[in-house]
């Protein structure tokens, strides 16, 4: 499992490569405990290159979010595949993600207030 | 027609081998031609099973076991996980996609089973889960 963080436009894009399960899981709230530590606002997570996620992969996100929004940043979701993107509905964390298709899409979002 | 493959794996309690057991039986099913869809199902199906009985049943605790069972036929495959741990009732754990649960961080992995599985039971008191899926071949 691969993590690269850029920053675009003051969008901080975070891209994941390989699975996200139990034993990656927390190398990745690793890497995010930074950002927060960094108190970033704008985050997108680019799944793009992600073929698979369990649920500890499913309640890191979770708590990624939650710490976030602890101190009022937004995290915005992208290029998941149609079968990680099943996981999201299948648990209906849809409700509590913002996903978008397009990495430009989601970066645009924060400047469109969303 | 492809005859029936039965498996028995003794597993030590350790996250790093789950992904090995998982792969292995993914070789398998995709040497038989099955599915992408078909294999992500299971091998997410195997893997949630393998790490609740690691991780729950288990406790992580490293002189523990896991046995698995497979019998994998033309039609389905069937995958038994057993652990070593005190069980549990399956039917007692809180629905995790209802609202007010939404934002706890644990408790999917047996609802992600029984959405990805067609057919799930339990056994020897929440120790084992038997999960079958039916198999679909690549278009």
């Amino acid at each position: 499992m691969q993590v690269k963080l850029e920053d675009k436009s003051g969008v901080s894009v975070v891209f994941v490569k390989g699975d996200i399960d139990i034993n990656t899981s927390p190398d990745i709230k690793k890497f995010f405990d930074e950002l927060i530590k960094d108190r970033k606002e704008k985050v997108v997570i680019n799944l793009g290159d992600v073929s698979y996620v369990d649920s500890s992969g499913l309640a890191t996100f979770v708590e990624i979010l939650k710490k976030l929004r602890s101190y009022g940043g937004k995290l915005k979701l992208t290029n998941l595949s149609s079968k990680v993107r099943g996981l999201f509905e299948i648990t209906k964390l849809t409700k509590l993600f913002d996903i978008f298709d397009e990495e430009t899409a989601a970066i645009g979002s924060f400047q469109s207030g969303s | 027609m492809t005859e029936a493959l039965r498996t028995k794996l003794q597993i030590t309690n350790d996250s790093r081998l789950l992904k090995k057991a998982s792969r292995e039986l993914i070789d398998i099913l995709k040497d038989r031609g099955i599915g992408e869809e078909t294999l992500f199902d299971v091998q997410a199906g195997f893997e949630e099973a393998l790490r609740n009985a690691m991780l729950h049943g288990n406790r992580l605790h490293p002189d523990k076991k896991v046995i698995v069972e497979t019998e994998i036929t033309f039609e389905q495959v069937t995958i038994s996980v057993e652990d070593e741990g005190e069980g549990f009732d399956p039917d007692s754990l809180p629905d995790p996609t209802l609202e007010e649960n939404l934002l706890k961080e644990s408790g999917r992995g047996i609802y992600l089973i029984r959405h990805l599985m067609d057919r799930v039971r339990y056994e020897n008191g929440g120790r084992r889960v038997v999960m079958t899926k039916y198999l679909k071949k690549r278009l």
